[in-house]
């Protein structure tokens, strides 16, 4: 019958039709949790979106879930629960932890290597492989915003007190005469300020300065570790603080981000600051700036040593529930992240570093950074020199609570509350409380 | 004599209360019984680890220092949130209930704030306090006043306590409203004929006669204080500096949430439950008896 033929081609031909809303059906999705706000979290979103363009068998979803510590608490309780995301984005500090307990997540290598995606950790960074991988190189998170601690110069205010903005202070006496300098001639409200202030005035600083925080090669010997950076020139640092906010040559902005507001409001003349606020600075200032490298004191080394890395890097979670095919569609989209030039583009549109020798010659040869002054000085600073026990980053668990032990500490500090030792002895001794509630915790997990 | 109100079936009022129960089992009994399971167990964050440890996680909570330090700010600060709270809102109330034109208007405007979500609140509060830029500080510095809740835990105690407490005298207003307005006119108009005058008529009439509304906010109210005013510490001062504006709950979610030891973060929770279920039972026990209703 003619009718039911041409019935049938008709429901072939919207069949057709609709092959492509099936195609896009089948997707198999791969969802990203991200911690990340501003430029960064915007250059994200975007790279997902390509990557869901450049093919038609994954759709990656990247979700903000709140600040990396919010962010991972969700991660967690979503783990618990038998769903964690297939990718999570883990900040700096949170890294001891997820070290500390392998059985949760399947090391980047290993998602490469089972979907037959060419992965070489060797083509990272030193200071990123080794942060992210274990001592046999496996590298167990895909290193991605990579940042290190520089110091912001307002270049317009230094002027104004009668500083040369082109020979920016090197050392810690040199930011002081300055600060002071600018505060004499009342050319800023504050001298200096600084962002994060444990990860800048305790970690970089004793990478910087070749100084352990603990035992055990900075815990990546184990979890035995023991804190013992209360000495003399940690709490040096911290007598500085205070000294110098008497007379607003520091001023102390606040616990995470929020001293970013001074400097960008032009309270401030200095900030040191993660490289990844390059961009957000560049928005948001008013005036010309200069980046300089993290101050440093002669007398405690005459030769300061590499910085340490920050930022984050993207762990991939083992669920029960986690199919072939959703892994194989995970080491795609990875490996579509760790590709040069998407490396060379987030770290331009951010300030973040390449995160890939690859994608910072790449860098270097289109002239980058010779068109854009003191872009390189964190990765120089955090490439210089040979690496020592001391400033191969650390891996500490709960290392997100030992931070605000030390901002709570220097805080009561900076209040006259207690002296500088104090602040450094006290938050030793909770910190060790927390490191062997941790190793407590986690001994029968592995 | 208490009147008694008989049911002839047996079934009816347990079926009739069904739905409550219900909702209290799974929303409270089960969250709570949970809570005190989980505050005997040590776990690793990811709970693949778990260990029973009995009372350790108590015995370690309360023999922390930082944590007792932790208790007595917080029954200081959430009286103080109370009293901030109340004392306005019956002063409003008392006004407003003598206002005869545009009343409506103006019980709407106070009642305004108890809509806004705490961290809003908070982050207001935050902006007029801000050091450099905030229109409360700005005066307070060209006065001669170092004004600086980073770093000051005063400060920082006093912007936390105002917002806190603003937020909630929108609700005490009312509240406060609503009693006076069934206090019979013709007491008042008896005691104004017998000389009485407005304060002495305040203090003998009307506040005793208030005082089935003063006892619910003051349960209402220190309960409010003491779990719901999260959301405006954590917007404004994360507990600190140092730890001068940290709470029994915010403590909790800070042990569970940020450091993810929540073997000792349920036991601050068990605690805190203890606690107000200590305060409610004085509540009533006490200070009900001289309640007039």
């Amino acid at each position: 019958m003619p009718t039911r033929r041409t019935l049938l081609a008709a429901a072939a031909v919207a069949g057709l039709a609709c092959s492509p809303a099936l195609a896009q059906q089948a997707r198999t999705p791969i969802t990203m949790w991200i911690g990340v706000t501003g430029p960064a979290q915007e250059e994200i979103m975007r790279y997902a979106q390509e990557f869901n363009a450049s093919q038609t068998q994954f759709e990656a979803k990247v979700e903000f879930r709140g600040q990396y510590p919010e962010q991972r608490a969700a991660a967690f309780a979503a783990f618990r629960a038998g769903n964690p995301p297939h990718i999570m984005q883990m900040f700096d500090a949170g890294t001891g932890d997820m070290f500390a307990l392998p059985r949760a997540t399947i090391p980047v290598s290993e998602v490469m290597q089972r979907a037959g995606v060419q992965f070489d950790p060797a083509s990272y960074i030193g200071p990123a492989r080794g942060y992210y991988s274990r001592p046999d190189g496996t590298m167990n998170s895909l290193p991605f915003n990579v940042s290190t601690a520089v110091m912001f110069i307002n270049n317009d205010i230094f002027t104004k007190a009668g500083l040369d903005p082109s020979k920016p202070p090197r050392t810690w006496p040199e930011v002081i005469a300055a600060a002071n300098q600018i505060r004499e001639r009342n050319a800023a409200e504050c001298g200096f300020t600084t962002t994060w202030l444990a990860w800048t005035m305790l970690e970089q600083y004793s990478a910087i300065h070749d100084l352990p925080l603990s035992t055990e090669a900075n815990g990546r010997g184990g979890l035995n570790a023991v804190l013992n950076f209360n000495d003399a020139p940690r709490a040096r640092m911290i007598q500085t603080l205070v000294d110098a906010s008497r007379n607003k040559a520091f001023q102390y902005g606040g616990r995470s981000n929020d001293a970013n507001a001074l400097f960008v409001a032009g309270t401030c003349a200095m900030l040191i600051q993660s490289s990844g606020g390059h961009a957000a600075i560049a928005r948001d200032l008013k005036a010309k700036f200069s980046v300089a490298p993290m101050p440093f004191w002669p007398d405690v080394l005459a030769e300061p040593k590499n910085s340490i890395v920050g930022g984050a890097s993207l762990w991939v979670f083992n669920a029960p529930n986690r199919s072939a095919e959703e892994l194989r569609g995970v080491a795609q989209f990875l490996a579509f992240l760790a590709r040069p030039e998407t490396y060379v583009r987030f770290a331009k549109a951010t300030g973040f570093l390449p995160a890939t020798n690859a994608a910072f010659q790449a860098m270097q040869a289109e002239g980058f950074f010779q068109q854009n002054a003191g872009r390189d000085v964190p990765i120089l600073q955090l490439t210089r020199g040979t690496p020592t026990a001391n400033s191969s980053g650390y891996r500490f668990g709960r290392w997100t609570e030992i931070r605000d032990m030390y901002h709570e500490e220097v805080e009561r500090a900076l209040q006259g509350q207690q002296t500088a030792q104090a602040a450094l002895d006290n938050t030793v001794r909770r910190g060790n409380d927390a490191l062997r509630q941790f190793e407590r915790s986690v001994g029968a997990a592995n | 004599m208490e009147r008694k109100v008989v049911f002839p079936q047996k079934l009816l009022p347990y079926l009739l209360l069904a739905p409550q129960i219900a909702i209290t089992l799974v929303f409270f009994f089960w969250p709570a019984g949970q809570a005190i399971w989980m505050s005997t167990l040590l776990q690793d964050p990811l709970g693949f680890s778990v260990q029973f440890v009995g009372l350790e996680n108590f015995q370690a909570v309360l023999q922390d220092p930082a944590y007792l330090a932790t208790m007595q700010r917080t029954f200081l600060f959430s009286f103080g949130v109370t009293a901030l709270s109340m004392i306005p809102a019956l002063l409003l109330a008392v006004m407003a209930d003598r206002v005869v034109r545009g009343a409506t208007a103006y019980k709407t405007i106070l009642v305004v704030p108890y809509a806004i979500a705490p961290a809003v609140a908070g982050a207001l509060w935050l902006f007029l306090f801000q050091p450099s830029i905030g229109t409360i500080a700005y005066p307070l510095r060209l006065i001669g006043i170092d004004w600086n809740p980073r770093i000051d835990g005063t400060d920082a105690m006093i912007v936390v306590l105002i917002a806190s407490a603003w937020k909630q005298i929108g609700y005490n207003f009312l509240f406060f409203l609503a009693g006076l307005q069934s206090i019979p006119k013709s007491l008042i108009e008896a005691a104004a004929i017998d000389g009485a005058r407005e304060i002495r008529r305040f203090w003998t009439i009307v506040f005793p006669l208030l005082s089935p509304t003063t006892f619910f906010l003051l349960v209402v109210n220190l309960t409010y204080a003491f779990f719901d005013t999260f959301g405006v510490i954590h917007a404004v001062t994360q507990g600190g500096p140092g730890k001068s504006t940290e709470v029994l709950i915010y403590k909790a979610w800070y042990d569970g949430l940020i450091a993810q030891d929540l073997g000792r973060s349920s036991a601050q929770a068990v605690i805190l439950m203890f606690i107000v279920i200590g305060l409610t039972v004085i509540q009533f026990r006490y200070i009900e008896r001289k309640v007039h209703y």
